[in-house]
């Protein structure tokens, strides 16, 4: 009985393997969505200028006037309780008692479950809210909701994380996939070499910006890093100890093979970076990743993780507060080529109906103590 | 309610070859097969380091599936105690950030896990309301409870003191201890302690558990007790080992533990099952998942078949129990 | 657990001293309170919305109270959910069926789903709980499998209607549902099925002896989950236009939470549809009205926590006096 039940599983594992191996020699380094990809130029030259593209966002029915009067907004972040929406939240708030005349609430579900976040949205637009914001768990998935929320004559900004264009009016861009794409790769190349071997941690395959940023990363990889060698990328949920795990199998997994790990949320990063701490390989394997400041301090300040890339997450909260608030003042209107940001100055509109928030920052040793998120 | 025949693994009169015939041995089994035919696709996978580290990463949930393994034998189930770990843990280094001495955050997620997994087991026992009712609304109040109190705010900044994982005895790392002393007391408690063969009895037939002047209710709210005060430990293990505490509940933990208890051979109609058997069963769970990563199996199949092998366990299980009560207890 | 004091006693208002009785009056003083909260409550806009939302945990709830009277559950439904929602998209892309044939396989693979469950509990005789976790497990990695995690989307219009549409005014999936729970209540109140369910659950050793086909009936409400999540994937997927493979993720627990809530019990024998149509509501509508009064989210859940609890107790205390 016992030695039947090892065959089997032995025979399973074993053809598994060989097949697993094959499947996953030829595939992506993500699930990805098949959208296409628009790599940057190599080097450090600036993004070439884009032609402008016409207004494709969508906008509310009917909205009262509320031009320079009080308003109420409502944010809801994919899910509450991590240091990446905290930051958001705290810009929105800064933002709204500079203006003076917003009033924000942040509010969304425990976890990342599209689900959810239309109820909770749903709910809002029931409640009257004058305006939403929004990072989407599901691009298409929202779609609906907030066209609702359109219809019922209420402005909608997203931020982080889109939703289809026509869904809503303005879409705050922290930095483009394509340009996190080329920060990170390049900080790879620059860290462990240009033919090094890397892995990546990542939340979830269906995770839309994380998507997007690996499917980046690969197309910019392949035109301006060629020689740098993708081994795998694993799954770690938004989970601490799932990614330190994850994190600790792949040094375990490649050796001296693994000369990078790229984190890919704010809880990867971390993790990763204290798998290679507990390891003992720091400066031998390189931490390149996504993260918020706080997190990172300890890996800074040892020199285990030399630069963290991110923007600004409080900047980017309180740039979309700015930009409702335009909007529903009438300041901000289709067509229109910038926006005010309050203390962030103007920001450009890009791709039709985004507001970019500016190049991704990079935290190092020398300024990371200056934030607290 | 059922139709398999309980069998008792608390008495002394089975010998020890007919437990080897068991789940446990099964378990053992796997575990060392699979490491060797993994060891076959991928000698890394043998290297000390990372048996290491399956064991110590994974230690945790070994330590909360031996309370959920004595809760589910005595007839009940918790579906709360990953949200109670995540409090626990947001306490513990809140603590610790405050600078609260380092016995007490240690301590504090003990006593706390006893007297919230207590006050479960007395409404269940002595309200008489199903565990499965009590435990759910306990995990919403739990979960939300940490967000409201918390904001969602990350513990970074723990003191280096405040990392009990980090320490050994003996060269032992510290998760492997616990794990193995908690396995081991808890296991000896089980089989040979009046109180411990108790819940197996509460769990196998309440009535004639009492009409053998065994206190169900008592019983109870002491196995949700002990259930709280391993909860505890795994948090201890569990928040030390990063320096960072996220202020959300691990989500699909408390599935984690429960599958490694049921992996693990105990009964969820009560009465059977060890804790040797949970603990390592959640071995068997870990590493199975690092396996499957060094075999290069294709990430997007992983999780299936990690299903799929607990499903062929648990099927085996049930019917290697069945073959055996078809096989009477014949010496 | 208690067939006998359900005829029984019918002198005085025996309809009065029931559990769904009490929950319906608690439901209604929360809506009463709720209401004079907040204006925007108890508008049949929000009702109606907020019956569509709840349709998907509603369908599944439904074949879920037939599982908890005969004393088993069910905890694969969520993940049968995600399973047929990407079968649903997998079929109409990847084999190119037309949409309604892949509506129909993506029902089959529920029913499938549920199929497995309950051919395994009853044959080979695993406990429910534990069978039911393994396949949570597995259906879930399978639809991530399956899936590659990509998202299927641009279904034809008409599919919409489902999901997003209305009838007479009212939400299409609602209508549905309430057709459902009518049928589902008078399978359970009046035919012998449904006293079968009752009988397995108080004593199932002694129905097997009353000559029921236990197994078999066994088989069928298992079945009938994974029909139920199936239909409540392709009308989430309806309603969201888009499959994901993380779908259904935690409606088990949302859907035995309405079950019990609405006084059947989890050791089986007793409970009707009814109650569990008044759980349902309280609880979309405790959620709803909450949120709308402008309390977040987080504390939302710990009054839900409380409240499932809370009246858990009551009714029990209620049922115990009684006796």
């Amino acid at each position: 009985m016992i030695t039947k039940y090892l065959m089997t599983t032995a025979a399973a594992a074993f053809a598994l393997s060989v097949w697993g191996a094959g499947a996953n020699a030829a595939s992506k380094w993500d699930g990805g969505d098949d959208l296409p990809t628009s790599p940057l130029e190599c080097g450090t030259g600036a993004a070439a200028a884009t032609a402008p593209v016409k207004y494709d966002g969508g906008q509310p029915t009917n909205p009262p006037n509320n031009a320079g009067k009080e308003i109420t907004i409502v944010d809801v972040p994919k899910l509450i309780g991590i240091g990446y929406f905290n930051a958001t939240s705290k810009g929105i708030q800064d933002a709204a008692k500079e203006l003076g005349n917003v009033k924000a609430k942040t509010d969304g579900p425990t976890e990342a479950k599209i689900d959810e976040q239309i109820k909770f949205i749903d709910n809002y637009i029931t409640s009257g809210v004058d305006g939403i914001l929004f990072a989407a768990n599901d691009p298409v998935a929202i779609a609906p909701v907030l066209k609702k929320a359109l219809s019922k004559g209420i402005h909608v900004v997203g931020y982080d994380a889109n939703s289809t264009p026509d869904a809503r009016e303005w879409f705050v861009n922290q930095a483009q996939f394509n340009g996190i794409g080329k920060a990170m790769i390049d900080s790879m190349a620059k860290e462990s070499g240009e033919d090094a071997s890397f892995a990546i941690v990542t939340s979830t395959f269906t995770t839309p910006n994380q998507a997007r940023w690996i499917a980046e990363m690969q197309a910019y990889a392949a035109k301006c890093h060629p020689k740098l060698q993708w081994l795998e990328t694993v799954e770690a949920q938004e989970d601490n100890n799932l990614s330190f795990n994850q994190a600790t199998t792949l040094i375990n997994k490649y050796g001296d093979k693994l000369k990078g790990l790229f984190g890919m949320t704010s809880v990867a990063t971390p993790a990763s970076a204290e798998a290679v701490s507990k390891a003992g390989l720091c400066g031998k394997v390189a931490i390149v990743g996504l993260a918020t400041p706080n997190a990172m301090k300890p890996y800074v300040h040892n020199d285990c993780v030399k630069s963290v890339v991110l923007w600004n997450p409080i900047d980017l909260g309180y740039a979309a507060t700015y930009v409702l608030r335009a909007a529903v003042d009438g300041k901000l209107k289709p067509g229109d080529a910038s926006v005010e940001g309050g203390k962030l100055g103007k920001l450009n509109v890009i791709n039709g109906s985004e507001v970019l928030l500016g190049p991704p920052f990079i935290f190092t040793k020398d300024n990371i103590d200056k934030f607290d998120f | 309610m059922s139709a398999i025949p309980i069998t008792s693994a608390a008495g002394p009169r089975g010998g020890v070859l007919r437990r080897f015939a068991s789940q446990e041995a099964l378990l053992a089994v796997a575990v060392i097969g699979l490491a060797v035919i993994v060891g076959f696709v991928n000698p890394r996978f043998l290297a000390y380091r990372n048996l290491a580290d399956i064991l110590l990463g994974n230690a945790y949930i070994a330590i909360a599936a031996i309370g959920m393994s004595m809760v589910i034998v005595s007839g009940n189930i918790d579906i709360s105690v990953g949200a109670l770990i995540g409090v626990l843990a947001t306490v513990s280094g809140s603590l610790a950030v405050a600078g609260a001495p380092t016995a007490v955050t240690w301590l504090a997620p003990l006593v706390l896990g006893v007297a919230v997994m207590a006050a479960q087991g007395v409404v269940v026992a002595y309200l008489r309301i199903p565990a499965i009712v009590v435990t759910l609304g306990m995990l919403s109040i739990l979960k939300g409870g940490l967000i409201s109190v918390t904001g969602g705010k990350w513990i970074t900044d723990l003191p280096q003191s405040f990392h009990l994982a980090d320490l050994n005895v003996l060269g032992v790392p510290m998760p492997v201890v616990i794990m193995v002393a908690a396995t081991v007391l808890a296991a000896l408690r089980m089989r040979y302690s009046p109180s411990g063969r108790a819940v197996y009895a509460t769990g196998g037939n309440a009535e004639a558990a009492r009409l053998c002047g065994v206190n169900p209710q008592r019983t109870v709210v002491m196995v949700f007790a002990i259930h709280g005060l391993f909860a505890g430990l795994a948090t201890l293990v569990y928040a030390t080992q990063l320096r960072v505490i996220q202020s959300t509940t691990p989500s699909g933990l408390e599935l984690t533990i429960i599958t490694a208890s049921v992996v693990g051979g105990v009964s969820i109609l009560g009465g059977v099952g060890t804790v040797v058997g949970s603990t390592l069963a959640a071995i068997l769970i870990a590493e199975i998942t690092s396996a499957l990563v060094f075999i290069n199996v294709s990430p997007y199949w992983t999780d299936a078949l990690r299903g799929g092998l607990i499903l062929v366990t648990v099927i085996a299980d049930i019917l290697r129990r069945q073959r055996r009560a078809a096989r009477g207890w014949k010496k | 657990m208690s067939i006998a004091t359900d005829t029984a006693a019918r002198g005085a208002p025996w309809w009065l001293k029931r559990h769904e009785t009490l929950l319906a009056i608690i439901l209604i003083l929360a809506l009463i309170g709720l209401g004079a909260f907040n204006n925007r409550f108890l508008t049949v806009d929000n009702l109606l919305n907020q019956g569509r939302l709840m349709t998907e945990i509603g369908l599944i709830a439904l074949p879920m109270t037939f599982i908890i009277i005969t004393g088993g559950i069910d905890l694969s439904v969520g993940a049968t959910v995600g399973l047929s929602a990407v079968m649903l998209g997998y079929s109409w892309k990847t084999f190119g069926f037309p949409m309604p044939l892949a509506i129909v396989f993506a029902l089959f693979i529920g029913g499938l789903a549920g199929f497995v469950n309950g051919f395994v509990i009853t044959r080979i005789k695993v406990p429910p709980l534990i069978m039911t976790i393994a396949t949570l497990a597995l259906y879930r990695g399978l639809a991530e499998g399956v899936s590659q995690a990509h998202s299927v989307r641009g279904y034809p219009e008409w599919f919409y209607v489902l999901g997003q549409g209305d009838i007479f005014g009212v939400p299409t999936q609602l209508l549905i549902l309430i057709v459902l729970i009518v049928i589902a209540g008078v399978a359970l109140d009046r035919t012998t099925f449904g006293r079968a369910l009752y009988a397995i659950g108080s004593n199932e050793t002694a129905a097997r002896f009353s000559a029921l086909n236990v197994d078999r009936t066994k088989l069928i409400i298992y079945t009938l989950s994974g029909l139920a999540s199936g239909l409540a994937a392709v009308v989430l997927v309806s309603r969201v236009t888009t499959t994901r493979m993380d779908m259904g993720m935690g409606y088990e627990l949302d859907v035995i939470a309405a079950v019990v809530l609405g006084g059947t019990s989890i050791f089986g024998g007793s409970g009707t549809i009814w109650g569990t149509v008044i759980g349902l509501v309280m609880i979309q509508l405790l959620k709803n009205g909450l949120a709308l009064t402008g309390v977040k989210g987080d504390a939302t859940i710990v009054v839900i926590g409380v409240a499932l609890i809370l009246s858990v107790l009551i009714a029990s205390s209620l049922q115990r006096r009684r006796e």
